[in-house]
């Protein structure tokens, strides 16, 4: 080995060292919320004893804290906004794509519009309307919300590649429209669905402030809410907290292991909508 | 003709649900919020209009006045920090380890853009506790003094933002390591064999090829300062003092705490004027990109 070689190779070492550095600066605090879960401690230092861990806490953040209830409304509400935002958002793109219809242009140039309005804006009108609607600690009114513009916006942007003939030829064999939509659009949009679906999932999972805002009886609380509350009231109870987070967290976790090229993908693409 | 009217009734029977939603729940409110600025409303009496009261109360409102100075200074630093963090790693990644390691790096920094803020607010808040944290008890091994890490003003705010950096750090990654995937091999091959060394060919190829990227990255970055909510109510809830107070903490706090309606809008409209005037600029430099 001649000396060049070995200065590019400890270079090399060094780059490697520093990344996993990183990596595990990501990663070690949450390796740290799944142990400090398992301990019977007030207190968060590094005196770990492994054969003291044990799923207490999980059985009364469970037992104690109804965080099931907390769970199935979570899971009722992320499951209702995928599909919901993957039926009318793929019916909305495909009229705007592939539908001649007075108005067409000037509408959507109304949704690209209310891409730009964040939903901070919108909570007081939107929480009187719900007010309003007697929809207060509902699920639909946890749910609607979640739905905006920019699912149409990223379904029709792909639904152009996609080639008028065909659908005109399905036409002409008799093909009714609902079946045009259903058997020939629906399977070829289908990765772009998984990416929105992916989104729709991480943003209704995580939302904070809506939830907070209409869910103002705590049977009707989501995940997220719950561990606000948890952490606002036990403070010190680190494990309980600590519980109460993993079970938040794994979910998500669970679906980007086995989903992760297109978390990377539905996630980074809603940054570059509009 | 008669099959293009039919088509043009498909059209809008497809497009209706969508519609309906986002006129009730997106250009409505917005015409509200509008509206509301310009009343008393407590939710429970209908509105009363006061014409320009709210917008000469929220010019010398202390609360509005700390929440622009902190989405300033949590801007200056923020954004810098991680636009500069995420394109190096993502620069390094794409050039040198594009193999299992790259990948596994890749995916460790995304774990928290996938968890919700209000569970990274509430990990960290733990590990800056003062007494018992895990940040306290490595600085006591180097031998420095606890730090009130959420406790004091100045270090209040830095937690905040270094907090957030470490969460979205992940995200531009991915974006940025998208946009180097698609800058053409033959420029750095021609570099090469023009002598420039990686440093030369990260400032005058990388850098000007990744423009467009880099400032949708700051116009995302900027835009999510400004909405800042979720953090700082777990981490700090907006103290001590007012040092964290952000706007739409004090929406929520105005709105959801005080029932004062009609004022939160007022604020509202400021921070939508904010965010349409950053997302304009970016739209306009860059309109053929993105």
């Amino acid at each position: 080995m001649n000396k060049n070689t070995r200065k590019i190779s400890l270079n090399y070492m060094i780059l490697v060292t520093l990344l996993m550095l990183i990596a595990l600066f990501a990663i070690t605090p949450f390796a740290y919320m799944l142990i400090t879960s398992l301990r019977q401690t007030s207190s968060l230092d590094l005196d770990i004893q492994f054969n003291a861990l044990d799923f207490t806490n999980y059985s009364r953040v469970v037992k104690n804290f109804n965080l099931l209830t907390n769970f199935k409304n979570s899971l009722i509400v992320t499951v209702c906004s995928c599909l919901l935002n993957a039926i009318i958002a793929s019916m909305a793109a495909y009229g705007f794509a592939k539908k001649n219809f007075p108005g067409n242009k000037f509408l959507f140039n109304i949704y690209l519009i209310t891409l730009m309005i964040p939903g901070q804006v919108t909570l007081i009108p939107v929480f009187t309307i719900m007010r309003k609607l007697n929809m207060l600690n509902t699920y639909p009114a946890l749910i609607i919300p979640i739905l905006n513009a920019f699912g149409v916006f990223l379904i029709k942007q792909f639904m152009e590649s996609l080639p008028d003939e065909l659908l005109e030829a399905a036409r002409i064999d008799g093909c009714s429209e609902f079946r045009i939509f259903y058997l020939i659009v629906i399977p070829i949009i289908k990765p772009v669905l998984v990416s929105l679906t992916v989104f729709t999932f991480i943003t209704s999972w995580n939302d904070f402030i809506w939830p907070l805002v209409i869910a103002t009886d705590s049977k009707m609380h989501t995940l997220t809410l719950a561990i606000s509350t948890l952490k606002g009231s036990y403070s010190t109870n680190y494990g309980l907290v600590m519980a109460g987070s993993t079970i938040a967290f794994l979910p998500p976790f669970i679906l980007y292991i086995f989903l992760q090229k297109q978390f990377i993908e539905g996630i980074a693409m809603s940054g570059i909508k509009g | 003709m008669k099959n293009q009217q039919k088509q043009a009734l498909y059209g809008y029977l497809y497009i209706a649900p969508s519609l309906i939603l986002i006129s009730i729940f997106s250009l409505i409110p917005i015409l509200m919020t509008l509206y509301f600025s310009f009343t008393d409303y407590n939710i429970i009496q209908a509105p009363t209009f006061t014409g320009l009261k709210n917008y000469i109360r929220m010019l010398g409102d202390p609360f509005v006045v700390s929440s622009m100075k902190n989405t300033f200074i949590f801007t200056l630093f923020v954004v810098p920090t991680q636009t500069i963090l995420s394109m190096v790693i993502a620069s390094v990644l794409a050039h040198k380890f594009q193999n299992k390691l790259g990948g596994f790096i890749k995916s460790s920094l995304f774990i928290p853009v996938i968890s919700s803020t209000i569970l990274v607010g509430t990990l960290w808040s733990f590990l800056l506790a003062t007494d018992t944290g895990i940040i306290n008890t490595f600085l006591a091994l180097i031998g420095l003094d606890k730090v009130n890490w959420l406790g004091t003003k100045f270090t209040s705010l830095l937690s905040v933002c270094l907090v957030s950096i470490w969460k979205n750090v992940g995200y531009f990654l991915v974006i940025f390591y998208a946009g180097i995937m698609e800058i053409p091999k033959m420029l750095y091959e021609s570099g090469q064999v023009d002598g420039a060394n990686k440093y030369q060919q990260f400032w005058y190829i990388t850098m000007p090829m990744l423009k467009p990227i880099t400032f949708l990255v700051v116009t995302l970055g900027t835009i999510w300062s400004f909405q800042i909510f979720d953090l700082v109510y777990v981490m700090t809830g907006g103290g001590p003092g007012r040092s964290t107070i952000t706007l739409v903490m004090t929406i929520y706090n105005t709105a959801f705490k005080e029932f004062s309606m009609g004022y939160a809008s007022t604020i509202s409209l400021l921070l939508l004027v904010f965010i349409v005037i950053i997302s304009s600029i970016q739209k306009l430099l860059f309109k053929d990109n993105y």
